[in-house]
C-alpha cells in the first residue's frame, strides 16, 4: 500500500505541478477558459496514451520494436521541453505587456495556438510517467484486491494534487512580477530536467556518447535516485552523477533560453519611451 | 520562434545519427532479472570502454532497470530484453536496481 502510494505520488507530482502552475499562469493572463478546456482534454489524452504506452511495452516483439518505443519516449521528452519553454517565454512576454498596461495584442489565432500548446503540454506531462506507473501498479497489484490497489493510487494522485494546490496557492499571493518570474523559473527548470533525461536516454540507446562519466558524484550529498533527491531531480534537472554530455546539454539549454529571452526583451530606451 | 526550435532540432539530429553509427560494435554483458532479483548481482566491466548491458527479464511482470549512478531508466517487458549502452566509465562501483521491486532487485556494476 505504502509503496504504491509513494510511487504514484512521485510519478504524478511533476505532471500535476506543471499543469497546475500553467493553469494558474493562464488564468492570471486572462486566457483561462479555452486553455482550461484544452488542458483537460490533454490530461484525458495523456491518460489514454499512458495506457497505450503500457500496452505497447508489454507487447514488444523484438529489439527493433523496443528501440522504436525508446525513440518515441525520448522524442516525447524533447517535445515536452520545447513546448514548455515556448509557452513560458510567451507567458513572460504577455505578463510584461499586461503589467505595462498595454492592450493585449494577441489575436484570437495566436491565443488558440497557445491553448492547443497548453493541451499538448498536459498530454505529454501525463503520458511521460503515466505509462510506467500503469505498468508498475499493474505488476504490484496482481493478486491483490481491487480496493487494495485503487485506494493507494487515488491517495497518491490526491497527495500530488494537494502538493500542487499548496504550491500554486503559495505563488498566487506573489506580486505580479515576481509571480511570473517564479513560475517561469519553476517551469523552465522542469523543462531543463526533461532535456537532461532525454539526453541520458539517447546515451543509453548508444546514440550519444557520455564523454566523461561521471563528471562528479554528489550522491553522498543528495542522491538523485531516492526519496527527496529523486523528486528534486525530476523538478530541476539535478543529477548526482551526470555524464559530461548531460551537463553540456543542461548548460546549452539555459544558454538558448537566455538568448531567446533577451531577443524578445524590448531595448531599455524603447521601454521608457 | 517555433521555427527556431525546429532548426535546433534538425541540426541536432544528423549529429545524433552519426554518433549512433560509431557505436554499433561493442562488447555485450549479460544481466538477467527474474521475480524481482538480478543475476548476477555484481557485474564487472573494464574501465575506459563502451559496452552494452543486455538486460533480460524472465518475468513474471515488467521490471524497470534503473540507476541514478548510471543515469539509466528503462522498462523491460517480461520475456524480453533490452540493450543498455554504457561507458566509457570511470573506475568505481555503480548501484542499479529494479524500480518495480526496489526491495529485492538490487545490484551493482563494478568498473576497474
Amino acid at each position: 500500500m505504502g509503496s504504491i502510494l509513494f510511487i504514484v505520488w512521485r510519478e504524478s507530482i511533476e505532471a500535476v505541478l506543471v499543469i497546475g502552475i500553467l493553469l494558474t499562469c493562464l488564468n492570471r493572463l486572462g486566457a483561462g477558459r479555452a486553455a482550461r478546456w484544452w488542458m483537460w482534454a490533454g490530461v484525458a489524452g495523456g491518460l489514454m496514451l499512458s495506457g497505450a504506452l503500457a500496452a505497447a511495452t508489454m507487447l514488444v516483439q523484438d529489439e527493433l520494436q523496443g528501440r522504436s518505443l525508446q525513440w518515441f519516449q525520448t522524442g516525447m521528452m524533447f517535445a515536452a521541453a520545447a513546448l514548455l519553454t515556448q509557452m513560458v517565454l510567451w507567458m513572460q512576454r504577455q505578463g510584461r505587456k499586461m503589467k505595462a498596461g498595454l492592450e493585449a495584442d494577441l489575436t484570437r489565432a495566436v491565443a488558440r495556438r497557445q491553448d492547443i500548446g497548453a493541451g499538448l503540454i498536459a498530454l505529454l506531462a501525463v503520458a511521460r510517467e503515466g505509462g510506467e506507473t500503469v505498468l508498475y501498479v499493474y505488476g504490484v497489484g496482481a493478486g491483490q484486491s481491487t480496493l487494495g490497489v485503487a485506494l493507494p493510487v487515488v491517495a497518491g494522485v490526491a497527495l500530488a494534487l494537494l502538493t500542487a494546490w499548496l504550491v500554486s496557492r503559495g505563488v498566487r499571493r506573489l506580486d505580479y512580477r515576481i509571480f511570473f518570474r517564479v513560475t517561469g523559473v519553476l517551469l523552465l527548470l522542469s523543462a531543463s530536467g526533461l532535456v537532461v533525461s532525454g539526453v541520458a536516454s539517447l546515451c543509453g540507446m548508444g546514440v550519444l556518447p557520455g564523454l566523461i562519466e561521471p563528471v562528479w558524484n554528489t550522491a553522498g550529498l543528495l542522491d538523485s535516485g531516492s526519496g527527496l533527491g529523486a523528486i528534486i531531480a525530476t523538478l530541476t534537472g539535478y543529477r548526482s552523477s551526470p555524464s559530461l554530455t548531460m551537463v553540456l546539454s543542461w548548460v546549452t539549454y539555459w544558454i538558448v533560453v537566455f538568448w531567446l529571452t533577451r531577443r524578445h526583451q524590448p531595448a531599455p530606451a524603447a521601454a521608457t519611451a | 520562434m517555433q521555427k527556431r526550435f525546429l532548426m535546433v532540432l534538425m541540426a541536432a539530429l544528423p549529429l545524433a545519427l552519426f554518433a549512433g553509427r560509431a557505436m554499433a560494435d561493442v562488447s555485450v554483458i549479460q544481466l538477467n532479472v527474474q521475480a524481482g532479483r538480478f543475476n548476477p548481482t555484481t557485474v564487472t566491466a573494464p574501465a575506459g570502454i563502451k559496452f552494452k548491458l543486455h538486460v533480460n527479464n524472465a518475468g513474471p511482470g515488467a521490471e524497470e532497470f534503473e540507476s541514478s549512478d548510471l543515469n539509466r531508466e528503462i522498462v523491460v517487458a517480461p520475456g524480453h530484453s533490452i540493450d543498455v549502452f554504457l561507458g566509457p566509465l570511470q573506475p568505481g562501483s555503480y548501484r542499479f536496481f529494479g524500480d518495480f521491486h526496489p526491495d529485492t532487485a538490487q545490484g551493482r556494476l563494478v568498473i576497474r
